[in-house]
């Protein structure tokens, strides 16, 4: 199931836009982002923001690009493999959920609204809300905002629908968790904080969050691999190549099996998903994100014992794989929860007589 | 040495069962309470308390014979000296001192290089450090390059070392250097001290993985050193140094780091609320399946040490199931913690709650002291002779 011709140019094109905001063959601009605060570029993100990377997804009419989830993916890939500490995927969550003067404002990237969504770890699905917005008052708790000090505002889910709330707003509290990749997360309680309303996201957009971050997974699984072969093409012992010792071929072997099959099952969602929303493409992103997180570990572990000494320095760029892998791998919902739910959505989905269980 | 009841002339003639009876003793009387169980390896400003104190009583060398200051132990007693300070969760000190120079100068030294060396380090007043690895002799370590030239009565180093544990405190370094360039290259090493303070000498930590400082490179720039520094024969260092590495090779194949991070991951999954799902149980019971049969392994090479005997290559497969078992119980901790298997700091400061720690620090164990891929290999060759 391939892309027709105007897609594949899409593509292209995006990729190419992709390489000049984030550059996958010079990292010195997140590791220099690493461990403060807000962690990450405004300007960058104002850049993504004008070459309509937040409204790739939204329709025409709402301001957006209408594009797919073929054109997202491979956007998200290049983030991954630049290692960008910009939060696009929850910057993306949070366009689903904004109307009027606050969406203009978050398209053009003169304001960055950040998606506050989950309530428990481990959670993806958004039945059985707490936080609760009545009165005009936001209170409840959020986890797990990524880049949460950056904010200006967030697209926060409640019982009684989105609500947007400034970041500065006095019944507001943000707490910060540093993460492994320099970044952090925030931990949201709102009490009383005063929210204007938002639009009600559509369905099927928390499975195109985890297929994003999959995508994100993706790019870091090829270039971290990719760096490892260079490597292992260079690095001289016992006076040869180390890429010449047939254990070590081997496993960049096997490393190389988990990135085709991380790709082949990313692809295929962005394909099962563009074709509609459903229980098929829930099951989808799903299978993409179990296989994404368990391959970026994998392959990002592998390539530091590959590195060998070097690869357990900070001081060498591999380690950033492996740092990021750690915070993206359990990011909305690690391997167990979407195999779970793989099973669940593909189950259901083989009822309704699309995709199946086989015979 | 103060006299006390920890002080004895003969250890080995108490039984096993008092013997370990007088190091739990001894670790619960005069170790420091706030150095018990560190997240990271102290450095000697921090540890020093601790060093002084093994130091006062005689404990510091329990691997050396008694007319050198050390315990004197047998090998059981040693072991459970290392089983006891590994269960009490002792602060390790900069221990290459007692563990790899002292029995190599021991073996290997002159008379007068024991008689001043053994004590200041008994005493607390030199702090040894190993240079043994080069950027690019690692896994091939016998390619080192660091040369040492005679120069009248001055051998003159040029070169650099790394992965130097602790490079920063130390007060001496203990290296492996060519000093015969043209020999083959196994044959053309020699081992010299070195003062860390003489001139040319400089060290620049090298941040980990886990952003820890432990490691250090060192570089030599037309440092002099006396001729007298030499030890053993002249460009005979690599088997004076093979023969300490099968030591190196049963202590990193202790289940000591196993244990530890196995310890840790019912309080892991009861904080996660896994304690009761019957998948996390039946991989953790798998782990702690694999931890004993561990701990059997360690015995039986433990046992060939008791019996006076030396270890063969196969301790190679020790190390490696060490290492390997350790990050399995490592990634298994970041599988239960969820999302906070990202995070940078512990949850509620409680070092034993954080899986991404131990996570990276176990990334190093099949790296350090001879490469998993090394092991291997030397397996192959040595155990099962294949071509």
């Amino acid at each position: 199931m391939g892309l027709d011709e105007e897609r594949l140019e899409n593509v292209r094109m995006l990729r190419e836009s992709a390489a000049a905001v984030a550059d996958r063959n010079d990292l010195s601009r997140p590791r220099a982002l690493r461990f403060r605060q807000p962690g990450f570029d405004r300007e960058t993100w104002r850049q993504m923001a004008e070459l309509g990377w937040l409204g790739l997804r939204l329709p025409e009419e709402r301001g957006g690009a209408g594009l797919g989830m073929a054109e997202l993916i491979a956007l998200a890939e290049e983030m991954g493999a630049a290692l960008a500490p910009e939060p696009y995927v929850s910057g993306l969550m949070a366009m689903e959920m904004l109307d009027g003067a606050p969406l203009e404002a978050a398209l053009t990237g003169e304001r960055i609204i950040l998606a506050a969504w989950q309530e428990k770890p481990r959670q993806l699905d958004d039945d059985d809300l707490e936080t609760s917005f009545v009165a005009g008052r936001v209170s409840g708790r959020k986890l797990h905002v990524p880049m949460a000090a950056g904010a200006d505002a967030f697209a926060v889910t409640t019982q009684q629908g989105v609500a947007i709330v400034d970041s500065k707003d006095p019944g507001l509290t943000i707490a910060v968790t540093g993460a492994q990749d320099g970044g952090h997360w925030g931990t949201l309680t709102f009490e009383g904080a005063r929210g204007e309303p938002g639009r009600t996201p559509r369905d099927g957009w928390l499975d195109e969050a985890v297929l994003a971050t999959a995508a994100t997974l993706l790019g870091i699984v090829d270039t971290a691999l990719e760096r490892t072969v260079e490597y292992l093409n260079v690095r001289q012992q016992f006076g040869v190549k180390i890429g010449t010792f047939q254990g070590l071929q081997h496993r960049a072997v096997d490393l190389k099996q988990q990135a085709l099959l991380t790709r082949s099952s990313v692809e295929d969602a962005a394909a099962i998903m563009d074709a509609g929303a459903g229980p098929a493409a829930k099951a989808a992103a799903s299978r993409a994100k179990a296989r994404a997180s368990d391959a970026a570990l994998i392959v990002t572990r592998q390539a530091i014992q590959l590195h060998g000494g070097i690869g357990y320095t900070d001081e060498h760029d591999i380690g950033l794989f492996l740092r990021k892998a750690m915070v993206l791998a359990p990011s909305l919902g690690d391997p167990a929860l979407h195999r779970s739910r793989f099973a669940r959505f593909q189950t259901l989905a083989a009822a309704d007589g699309k995709e199946g269980l086989p015979a | 040495m103060s006299a006390s009841r920890y002080t004895l002339d003969d250890y080995n003639a108490l039984s096993d069962d008092a013997f370990r009876a007088l190091v739990r003793d001894f670790l619960g009387e005069c170790h420091p309470s706030g150095l018990r169980n560190p997240v990271k390896r102290l450095h000697w400003a921090e540890v020093k308390p601790w060093y002084m104190e093994l130091s006062k009583y005689g404990w510091l060398a329990p691997n050396w014979p008694k007319q050198y200051g050390g315990m004197g132990l047998s090998a059981s007693k040693q072991l459970i000296y290392v089983e006891e300070f590994e269960s009490f969760g002792a602060a390790r000190t900069p221990d290459h001192g007692m563990m790899l120079f002292g029995p190599l100068l021991i073996r290997y030294g002159s008379e007068k290089q024991k008689a001043h060396f053994l004590p200041k380090i008994l005493s607390g007043e030199h702090i040894w450090c190993q240079g043994y690895s080069e950027p690019n002799a690692g896994s091939d370590l016998a390619s080192l390059r660091t040369q040492a030239v005679l120069d009248g009565d001055e051998w003159v180093i040029n070169g650099q070392k790394t992965w130097t544990t602790l490079g920063g405190d130390a007060d001496w370094i203990f290296m492996l250097v060519r000093t015969d360039p043209a020999a083959k290259k196994q044959e053309g090493i020699s081992f010299l001290l070195v003062p860390m303070k003489s001139k040319g000498v400089s060290v620049k930590p090298i941040v980990n993985l886990d952003l820890q400082d432990e490691f250090s490179e060192v570089f030599f720039d037309d440092v002099r050193v006396p001729k007298a520094n030499l030890v053993g024969e002249l460009n005979k260092g690599w088997s004076m140094a093979k023969a300490l590495l099968g030591f190196e090779r049963i202590f990193l194949g202790s289940p000591r780091q196993s244990a530890h991070a196995f310890a840790r991951l019912k309080g892991l999954a009861q904080h996660y609320g896994v304690w009761d799902d019957p998948v996390f149980r039946d991989r953790y019971n798998q782990l702690w399946l694999d931890l004993e049969d561990h701990k059997a392994l360690y015995e039986r090479f433990a046992d060939t040490l008791r019996r006076g005997e030396t270890l063969g290559a196969d301790v190679s497969l020790l190390k490696l199931n060490q290492s390997e078992l350790y990050q399995r119980i490592s990634e298994f901790m970041l599988q239960i913690a969820g999302e906070d298997g990202g995070r940078l700091e512990p949850v509620d400061g409680n070092a034993d709650l954080h899986a991404p720690g131990i996570f990276l620090t176990a990334r190093a164990a099949t790296i350090y002291g001879g490469a998993s891929e090394v092991q291997r290999n030397i397996i192959a060759k040595n155990v099962l002779r294949l071509p």
